[in-house]
């Protein structure tokens, strides 16, 4: 028995979820990605990180990650050691794998963002 | 002096997609930005749900800024950073736009200028928060600042007031880097930013979310040590005698966006108070020939998607901008719409596909968007719900409703029922 | 002075709870009572104006709580065993001027501030108004010293580099009855008391020049000999000026004791050491009664005054251009100080400030009912006035004793200390003049130990940090090719650039902390509030120090500004 909003569309539908023994019921969805949410989020609830890592080069200190893929809900905080223990020591463009298969969940910690070299004074700010 | 055919002001999201569009269309295009880098505010949005409408992706900030970025490059756009715009002057065939950088001072001049100067935030002393002035009290968007660019915890223990999107998503921030967020407080009685975000940001961390509650004075002679919550009344005023005293060390605030539109009123360009930007057509000129504005100074945005839309329209018609006269009757809105985005068309102008922004008043359930022009209804359109914090698009042909040059605009919003 | 006649009224208002008794030369109050507003009720009934004999506050007040000054955490031995022939306590603009005036003699002189900055209490938290001196009546020490501070602002801020306008200030009036009143009290004014610029005008006439006030203003007094200063900013130039011309400022030193002894100062103990002053100059502000105290020579005391001012965005500067109030014909004897609106240096308005009486030294909060009735108040003479455009507000404490007038004389008991206390309006204005007349006491004291010799290298002229925003862009460029730094703008709504930032944390009195870099060369003080440049200052003042950015600090030493890195620990 629970309530949701699903987050999948702005929509924002009302979802109510029952359990029975064939599983779960979901009504108030308005399409099949609202009951797949649902599903989704009943058994085994799943999210993006997005967070930063550390870099070595000079005026940046850290640059934008991601997670490839999907993680379960309840590994966000041990995928954030890994990513808080990560650096970067060389340019590299968005996309670079920094942490291949975290902690075998299938999906790789990606730069979001070009990694650069400055030239010497050019910024003193981002 | 040097010159170009279309300058833009401003290298964010809403900049680059006028500066390529303009390109496109043609015009030689200089785009001038005073961070070191391109990207504007989107370099520090590391989160994602950016492009879910333009891109049918997920992306995070620097991603899609990345999109434009990789373009803007490959068209070898021409574009100045560190460069900050001092003054500007309308001269007969276009502007002078006086520019400070590294090399020095210098004057440009421009045939169409494209204001793409993005906003502000609101600060902590114009929701009048009082009391005494330590460390520890940030916008949002700072503590972003201080997180995602420079990779440093701006605290450990946050309130945090104001639940726009920037508050929401700073909450989930914090809580990632091991930072405490004890609640989030909104003076509102529903929450300001995307649903999305209340739940991708607060409830999975359960973090609570206070409605009708706002921050009043703040303590700590050096750093902050706690702040002073009151329950506020309907019309958002503290009731007396509801405070309590919440210890912290750090308060975010995201009390709101401010267009940023000074150069804007230098030039004598007219703003619309309801949305704080430039009154602007269909084609985003301004109330000033061939000035065009975009993206978060036009009106502040939820969808970075819009802002790039707004960006392009803008550089298209600033590529194509000629002088020629304009004819243009009002677009109103009754006080059913907090604002509507363009508040003016120029019937001498291609309006063929007019893409309109609104946003309505108050959270409804069943309703029907009306435009009706002279007394008459033109167009109309149903919506299941309509919320103040998401923004509503449409694309009408104004070209066929007959309008002349004294027809006014109106638009409404007739409710079935409240949501 | 009858001291029955101040018991008989003491007796009948406070029912025997309040006694007032003379002791050596000074009238002391003693006794319980409940509220501090009794306190300042009997005091100012005992006290009589423009008189030597000053009210000493002794009565145990209920309402009062114990309160401890705030000290700076820096604890060392930077200081100790220094001799200087003049210790200056107090970096406002009256220790800042003395110290400026005093570096034309060939003397060891020693400033020292508890807080992080000169002007951080009263003297950086006031509207900057030169005043003409209208509201002053001779005989009294601020009227003495208002004019010939008033005439000195031009070259003062000319030698200093200080921006500094002359603009005139109206006390605007809306009864028509009270104009032969009015103009009467302008003759006294002028003639009597030489307030010499004093004239009166028409409403049609003000409105002429300000069109913006109300039509219900019917004629107001002008005096054009007013003018605007930034406060902090003259109080750090004339710090730097000193520093200079070879004085010291020791900043985050507070005087904790001194050793007196036969009538004489023989140390003054600081969280910085003790040194052993030839000469101790009281310019402590809302503390100047308990320096005097700790020097055996307390002889008066203050009764802090709060006020609150609020700051409105550049785009309401243009509103008017000069200093106005409306000034209401009540019999309402109280403290109906509601300030007025000015037009600041920096192209702001500025609104307030009010007068609130507390016990409370050091508390400098806002408070929204001060910044609301102030505004209200104020519309009265500009409707178009509008909350929204206000960007900051901030408060300040005075330091008035209860005869409401200045003390400037040696000390009484104690024969090397000279007390330079009680400043409140127009303590800017007077400054100049005042710390002349203390720099006379002073070489005249010191004089009778030693020979003191005159400064051959003294320079009056101080430059400030260029103002690049206000250049043309000729000079501008050539700012920018000497310094490529001067062309990167870091704050956007001020203007401000990264060569300026620089200069203000290499300029002879640095204090490379966000708010130290704010008062200088104002990143932060524009309508974001610090939202877009305070980051990237924050990182310029870590890069220039060499230390990590979670070291900067706002102001004070606990004001911590970044907790350290996100990710691993710092040096991990």
């Amino acid at each position: 028995m629970a309530k949701l909003v699903c987050i999948v569309c702005p929509r924002g539908c009302a979802l109510d979820i029952t359990e029975a023994r064939d599983g779960f019921h979901v009504t108030g969805n308005t399409c099949k990605r609202g009951e797949q949410f649902a599903l989704s989020e009943m058994t085994r609830p799943m999210r993006t990180i997005c967070s930063t890592v550390r870099t070595t080069l000079p005026g940046v200190p850290v640059i934008p990650v991601r997670v490839s893929g999907e993680i379960p809900k309840d590994r966000i905080f041990d995928v954030m050691a890994q990513i808080k223990g990560a650096c970067l020591h060389q340019a590299a463009p968005r996309g670079t794998v920094v942490i291949r298969d975290v902690l075998g969940l299938n999906v790789d910690v990606i730069t979001t963002s070009d990694l650069e070299t400055h030239e010497k004074g050019e910024t003193c700010h981002e | 002096m040097r010159t170009w055919d279309v300058l833009v002001i401003g290298g964010g999201p809403a900049g680059l997609a006028a500066a390529l569009s303009a390109h496109e269309n043609g015009a030689r295009t200089l785009l001038i930005e005073r961070e070191g880098k391109l990207g504007g505010i989107l370099k520090q949005c590391v989160h994602d749900g950016f492009g879910l409408v333009r891109f049918q992706e997920k992306l995070s900030g620097p991603e899609y800024a990345g999109k434009f970025l990789d373009r803007f490059r490959e068209a070898g756009i021409e574009a100045m950073t560190l460069t900050f715009v001092t003054r500007i002057q309308k001269t007969g065939l276009g502007f002078h736009v006086t520019i400070v950088s590294r090399s020095g001072v210098e004057t440009i001049g421009a045939k169409a200028l494209v204001l793409a100067t993005g906003c502000r935030e609101r600060t902590a002393k114009q929701v009048s928060i009082h009391g005494t002035r330590p460390s520890g009290i940030f916008t949002a968007g700072t503590a972003q600042h201080f997180v995602n660019l420079m990779g440093q915890l701006p605290g450990k223990k946050c309130v945090i007031l104001g639940s726009g999107d920037i508050g929401l998503i700073m909450a989930r921030r914090m809580t990632l880097e091991g930072a405490q967020v004890l609640g989030v407080y909104e003076a509102k009685s529903t929450p300001s930013g995307l649903t999305r975000n209340i739940h991708q940001c607060l409830h999975d961390f359960d973090i609570p979310l206070y409605l009708s509650h706002t921050v009043t004075r703040v303590f700590g002679a050096e750093r902050l040590t706690g702040v002073e919550i009151s329950q506020v009344d309907g019309n958002m005023r503290p009731i007396p005698g509801t405070q309590q005293l919440v210890e912290c060390d750090t308060l975010i605030l995201s009390v709101g966006l401010i267009p940023e539109n000074e150069l804007a009123e230098k030039l004598g360009i007219p703003l619309d108070p309801k949305t704080k930007g430039p009154c602007c057509n269909a084609q985003l000129m301004t109330g000033v020939d061939g000035v065009f504005s975009c993206g978060n100074a036009l009106h502040v945005n939820d969808l970075v998607d819009y802002v790039s839309e707004s960006g392009e329209t803008a550089g298209r018609n600033a590529a194509r901008y000629s002088g020629a006269p304009r004819k243009e009757i009002p677009i109103e809105t009754s006080s059913k719409l907090l604002y509507a985005v363009p508040q003016r068309l120029d019937l001498n102008a291609d309006n063929k596909e007019t893409v309109l922004y609104f946003r309505s008043r108050e959270v409804l359930g069943n309703c029907r968007l009306t435009i009706s022009a002279d007394g008459r209804e033109i167009f109309s359109r149903k919506y299941p719900f309509l919320r103040p914090p998401e923004m509503e698009r449409l694309t009408i042909d104004f070209s066929s409703f007959g309008l002349a040059e004294n027809s006014r605009i109106t638009l409404d919003i007739e409710v079935n029922d409240h949501g | 002075m009858n001291i029955r006649i101040i018991n008989a009224r003491l007796e009948k208002r406070f029912s025997g709870a309040v006694h007032a008794a003379l002791q050596d030369g000074a009238l002391v109050l003693t006794g319980h009572l409940d509220t501090w507003a009794q306190t300042v009720e009997a005091c100012a009934m005992a006290a009589k104006k423009y008189s030597t004999i000053h009210v000493v506050n002794d009565i145990v007040c209920n309402e009062v709580r114990q309160q401890t000054m705030r000290l700076p955490t820096l604890q060392d031995t930077a200081l100790e065993g220094q001799k200087p022939d003049v210790l200056i306590i107090g970096g406002g603009i009256s220790g800042a001027s003395i110290a400026r005036e005093l570096s034309k003699w060939k003397l060891n002189i020693l400033l020292v501030e508890k807080e992080a900055d000169l002007a951080l209490q009263a003297s950086g938290r006031n509207d900057g108004e030169v005043h003409p001196g209208i509201d002053l009546k001779k005989g009294s020490k601020k009227h003495y010293y208002v004019r010939k501070g008033n005439a000195m602002y031009d070259q003062v801020c000319k030698d200093l580099d200080v921006p500094f306008r002359r603009v005139e200030q109206y006390v605007c009036f809306e009864n028509r009855w009270a104009k032969p009143l009015i103009a009467l009290y302008c003759l006294i004014r002028k003639y009597r008391d030489g307030i010499s610029d004093t004239e009166i005008i028409s409403g049609e006439e003000l409105r002429r020049r300000e069109p913006n006030f109300r039509e219900d203003i019917r004629f107001a007094i002008s005096n054009p000999s007013s003018g605007c200063v930034c406060p902090y900013g003259l109080t750090i130039a004339y710090g730097e000026n000193a520093v200079q011309n070879g004085a010291q400022v020791s900043l985050n030193t507070a005087v904790l004791d001194m050793q007196v002894e036969n009538g004489k100062i023989l140390s003054v103990t600081t969280n910085r050491g003790t040194v052993y002053p030839a000469l101790v100059i009281n310019a402590a502000g809302v503390f100047a009664e308990e320096i005097a105290a700790m020097a055996g020579d307390r002889f008066f005391s203050i009764h802090p005054r709060r006020g609150t001012n609020s700051i409105l965005d550049k785009k309401a500067g243009a509103y008017m251009t000069s200093i106005a109030s409306v000034k209401e014909i009540t019999s309402n004897k109280t403290h109906s100080k509601g300030g007025g609106i000015l037009h600041t240096v920096h192209d702001n308005l500025l609104v307030g400030p009010d007068a609130v009486e507390t016990w409370e030294k050091e508390n400098v909060e806002t408070r929204k009912e001060s910044v609301d009735a102030v505004l209200a108040k104020h519309k009265q003479t500009m409707p178009k006035l509008s909350a929204s455009d206000v960007i900051t507000y901030f408060t300040g404490v005075r330091a008035p004793t209860f005869e409401e007038d200045f003390i400037i004389e040696m000390g009484r008991k104690t024969e090397n200390l000279i007390h330079c206390a009680g400043i409140q309006s127009p303590g800017l204005t007077t400054a100049p003049a005042v710390a002349l007349d203390i720099e006379k006491m002073a070489v005249e004291y010191l004089k009778k130990q030693r020979p003191v010799e005159e400064n051959p290298d003294f320079n009056p002229v101080r430059h400030g940090i260029p103002v690049l925003r206000d250049m043309d862009d000729e000079s501008r460029a050539a700012m920018i090719r000497e310094n490529p730094d001067y062309g990167v703008i870091v704050c956007r709504c001020e203007e401000v650039s990264k060569g300026e930032i620089l200069d203000a944390l290499r300029s002879p009195i640095s204090v490379p902390t966000l708010d130290g870099v704010k008062k200088r060369v104002r990143p932060g003080m524009g309508r974001c509030q610090g939202g877009f440049c305070s980051p990237i200052v924050t990182q310029i003042i870590a890069d220039y120090l060499g230390v990590p950015v979670s070291q900067v600090r706002k102001s004070s030493q606990g004001s911590v500004i970044t907790y350290g890195q996100t990710g691993p620990e710092e040096g991990v």
